[in-house]
């Protein structure tokens, strides 16, 4: 939307014919990359401030490992069998975990959406169970699991799970009232009428569920395998910084800040995919 | 992270009305007593499979209430309140300290353009990084153990408030903003009058996320780097295999939860009495 | 009534999207009487909007001048700062939520410090009086229908006293019988506080019934078609809708009207298949 930057500091959008051609030219220039000059001068300046930390003594900054190890650091570590292997499994674990979510959340969700009697027997207990932290679950994962792995999975999805509940049972309960005579009008089965009314206009917020649950599930993820086991990403962040490698733990973080990205991204093209109708944000 | 969260009430049939009456509190204790009931049914009758390792409910039970417990913490006991009073302690300053520091520069930043573009590079090169990968890195730069589970917590709510700030600042429509400069409104009156109010909505659903996140963050960091707080003694009862313990202690974290996210609800629904019944009610 | 001579001499707007020059208004040329009631009838993305921006200083022009008793508000390279000599009505209304009514009718003058809380709140309880609101004060605008948060709004622009009241079609969303209350309302207002007005509408036959000046815009780019001049007697009141002068300078229009609707529809459905 428009911001307030046109009342603000921003000159009005369209001050285009005013001035010689040349100056209203790099004018606008300046004024269309206002935002990317401004951005790239504010990274430079926070990386030369990192980068010189310790010898300007900025305090907080220079425990941390400056710029150019991290580099270094990344290299040698993007090199190492032990990075990938611990990328693969963090993703699978992933995977497992949000799929779960998906499939066992999304049917429920429907249910207790469209379903009186689910809705108010189901509704309270969750209300209850949704605000303990799944952090919190973790220990308990561990005694039921048979192995640690399984408890991992288990905390990726109970992450995602409140989230995709809770969005689908949002979504289905506030689909128009017409779209549903509509389709009864047109003769439709109530097979015809979950299946082309109620499956698709919850679609969207089933969309934001995704989306924010994958966002919850690599913070899981990280934590599952911080706290409780010997592989992924979390553990290999962990163990950096137990050893003492603050480059490292650097670039796990990077390394997961990217992942966690990446699988945003993947989540909301299948988004749109799954929504094609929904106008481009 | 910023997507709101949808309002949960009652879906609605045809015109929406909710069922009156006593029939969904019945439904209600029906859920929650099944829930419990299986609980009792698998682990302390049957312990089928797995479940043979889980705390019993009627012991876990048990112990909570009792005025002397077997692993020396329930309800009863001025440990319990210890842990207690340090993880609400933590949430409520760190809370506290990143709502206003969030809400603040959101509204910088949706306000002034040269704020905006300072601050959003370095917002978008640290949000995609989950809180809890953060964790290492700020026991490695924070000085103490405690200020390091704060600093953790005041990450997870710090993020989600400036961006739901922001976007509630970008989401005011226009007009009121042409209708204040109309009006001769002051630099500073458009922000307490329609900047601030306008963004609400937005900050308030930012809120709801915003404290959820801050005891999983809380829960993470005592676990790892705590010395006390009802996230620590999860740990430490698992590790010491005091399970009953762990259980109380989980329990209490879900209403702490609980009554923090109703206490954010009701004040939203207060501060935005405005948003009148045609558009429901935010409770 | 010597305020609110509002004039415009050639204005032209060319807006430049991505570099792809689009002329929205071109040689507009219109003088507008103190008092007098202006109503702008064109289709939809003809250039009134655009036009009541450039006037409320919320848009500059390319070419040409903007006059409001003889002070320039916009010229090319220069524009007036929007203020409260020019109020606008919003096409979807901007009663800001939040606020209660009162303190929506109260804030411009008391913030522009031309009057005292007690003053604004006295002012504003005899005009909600007058448009039929009393009781109505302390409630939000999202617990009044459509109908009265127009009159609210209304009477929120009229307590700044502007030079001239700028409309942008605020009945459009009313439906049909409240909107010929509200137009009304509207004139029985403006005989107590005479204003120049600047209207855009669709709709003819509210462009008729209202307004001392009817001016037809064609289809983008947005020119004066055709200028008529109502002379119909005010007070006017609805039984005018029936009159024999309505129906014929109705007829006139209409088929003006009709024409560049088809125009803007027809340039419309090229540019959607494009």
């Amino acid at each position: 939307m428009k911001s307030l930057a046109s009342t603000a500091a921003a000159p009005p959008a369209n001050a285009v014919e005013r001035g010689t051609p040349l100056a209203s030219g790099i004018k606008t220039h300046l004024n269309r990359h206002f935002d990317l000059v401004v951005g790239a001068i504010t990274l430079i300046a926070f990386f030369l401030a990192w980068q010189f930390a310790r010898p300007l003594g900025i305090p907080g900054l220079s425990a941390v490992e400056p710029p150019t190890r991290v580099v270094a650091a990344s290299w040698d570590l993007l090199s190492s069998a032990t990075f990938w292997t611990a990328c693969y499994k963090s993703a699978l674990r992933i995977l497992a975990g949000f799929a779960l979510a998906q499939i066992i959340g999304v049917p429920i969700g429907l249910m207790m959406a469209t379903n009186r009697m689910a809705f108010h027997t189901l509704f309270p207990i969750t209300e209850i169970l949704r605000p303990i932290p799944p952090v919190a679950w973790i220990p308990v994962a561990i005694i039921f699991w048979p192995t640690r792995e399984m408890s991992t999975v288990f905390i990726v999805f109970l992450g995602a799970f409140w989230i995709v509940l809770l969005n689908t049972i949002g979504g289905a309960s506030t689909i128009e009232e017409s779209y549903k005579r509509a389709a009864l009008s047109l003769g439709s089965s109530r097979w015809h009428l979950f299946r082309y009314i109620v499956l698709p206009a919850t679609m969207p917020s089933i969309v934001t569920g995704m989306v924010v649950g994958m966002g919850i599930s690599w913070e899981m993820v990280v934590a599952a395998e911080m706290i409780a086991s010997d592989t992924g990403l979390g553990y290999l962040l962990w163990q950096s910084f137990e050893i003492n490698a603050g480059a490292q733990v650097i670039v796990c973080m990077l390394a997961i800040g990217i992942a966690g990205f990446v699988s945003s991204a993947l989540i909301s093209r299948v988004g749109r995919l799954l929504t094609p109708w929904q106008g481009r944000r | 992270m910023a997507a709101p969260i949808p309002m949960s009430g009652p879906p609605g049939k045809a015109g929406g009305r909710p069922a009156a009456g006593w029939l969904p509190f019945l439904q209600a204790m029906l859920g929650i007593s099944l829930f419990f009931l299986s609980w009792f049914l698998l682990v302390d009758v049957f312990a089928i499979w797995r479940f043979a390792q889980l705390p019993r409910l009627s012991v876990s039970l048990r112990e909570m209430f009792s005025p002397n417990p077997t692993f020396g913490v329930s309800v009863f006991t001025q440990e319990y309140y210890d842990h207690l009073k340090a993880s609400a302690g933590r949430v409520i300053f760190a809370f506290v300290l990143s709502v206003s520091a969030g809400v603040v520069i959101g509204i910088l930043s949706g306000w002034n353009r040269w704020f905006r573009a300072v601050c959003q590079p370095l917002l978008e090169l640290a949000r995609p990084i989950p809180v809890l990968a953060w964790i290492p890195l700020v026991i490695l730069v924070m000085p103490s153990r405690e200020s390091s589970v704060i600093a953790l917590t005041f990450l997870a709510a710090f993020f989600i408030t400036v961006l739901n700030t922001m976007l509630g600042v970008r989401s005011i429509d226009e007009v009121y903003f042409r209708a204040a400069q109309s009006l001769g409104f002051s630099r500073w009156a458009v922000l307490r009058h329609v900047v601030i109010p306008g963004a609400l909505p937005f900050i308030f659903v930012g809120l709801q996320i915003a404290m959820a996140a801050c005891w999983f963050s809380l829960v993470a960091s005592e676990i790892v780097s705590g010395t006390a707080g009802l996230g620590y003694k999860v740990w430490e009862a698992y590790y010491y295999v005091q399970f009953e313990t762990m259980v109380i202690m989980i329990l209490t974290l879900g209403v702490c939860g609980y009554i923090s996210s109703a206490i954010i609800r009701r004040l939203g629904a207060y501060l935005m009495r405005w948003r009148g019944k045609t558009l429901g009610s935010v409770a | 009534m010597s305020r609110g001579a509002l004039s415009f001499r050639a204005v032209r707007k060319v807006y430049d999207p991505e570099r792809k020059a689009v002329l929205a208004l071109d040689g507009i040329d219109l003088d507008i009487a103190p008092g007098e009631f202006c109503a702008i009838v064109g289709p939809s993305g003809c250039g009134k909007t655009t036009l009541l921006n450039a006037v409320a200083g919320f848009e500059t022009v390319t070419a040409g001048t903007i006059q409001l008793d003889g002070r320039t508000l916009a010229t090319p390279g220069e524009s007036a700062a929007p203020g409260e000599d020019r109020i606008v009505v919003f096409q979807h209304g901007a009663l800001f939520p939040w606020r209660s009514v009162m303190w929506n009718i109260t804030c411009g003058p008391v913030m522009q410090g031309r009057m005292s809380a007690r003053e604004a709140n006295e002012h504003g309880m005899r005009l909600l009086a007058r448009v039929g609101l009393k009781g109505c004060e302390d409630k939000y605008p999202n617990d009044l229908s459509g109908g009265q948060k127009r009159r609210v709004e209304i009477v929120r622009a009229l307590v700044n006293d502007p030079s001239v009241l700028l409309l942008d079609e605020p009945f459009r969303a009313l439906d049909a019988l409240t909107k010929s209350v509200m137009q009304e309302y509207l004139l029985e207002l403006l005989v107590q506080f005479p204003k120049t007005v600047f209207f855009i509408t669709h709709d003819l036959e509210e462009a008729i019934f209202l307004g001392d000046k009817v001016v037809v815009f064609t289809s983008r780019p947005g020119r004066i078609k055709e200028v008529v001049t109502v002379d119909i007697p005010k007070p006017r009141s609805h039984e005018v809708l029936t009159s024999a002068r309505f129906l014929e300078l109705k007829a006139a229009l209409s088929q003006v009207v009709h024409t560049e609707a088809r125009r803007a529809f027809e340039a419309g459905e090229k540019e959607m298949a494009r």
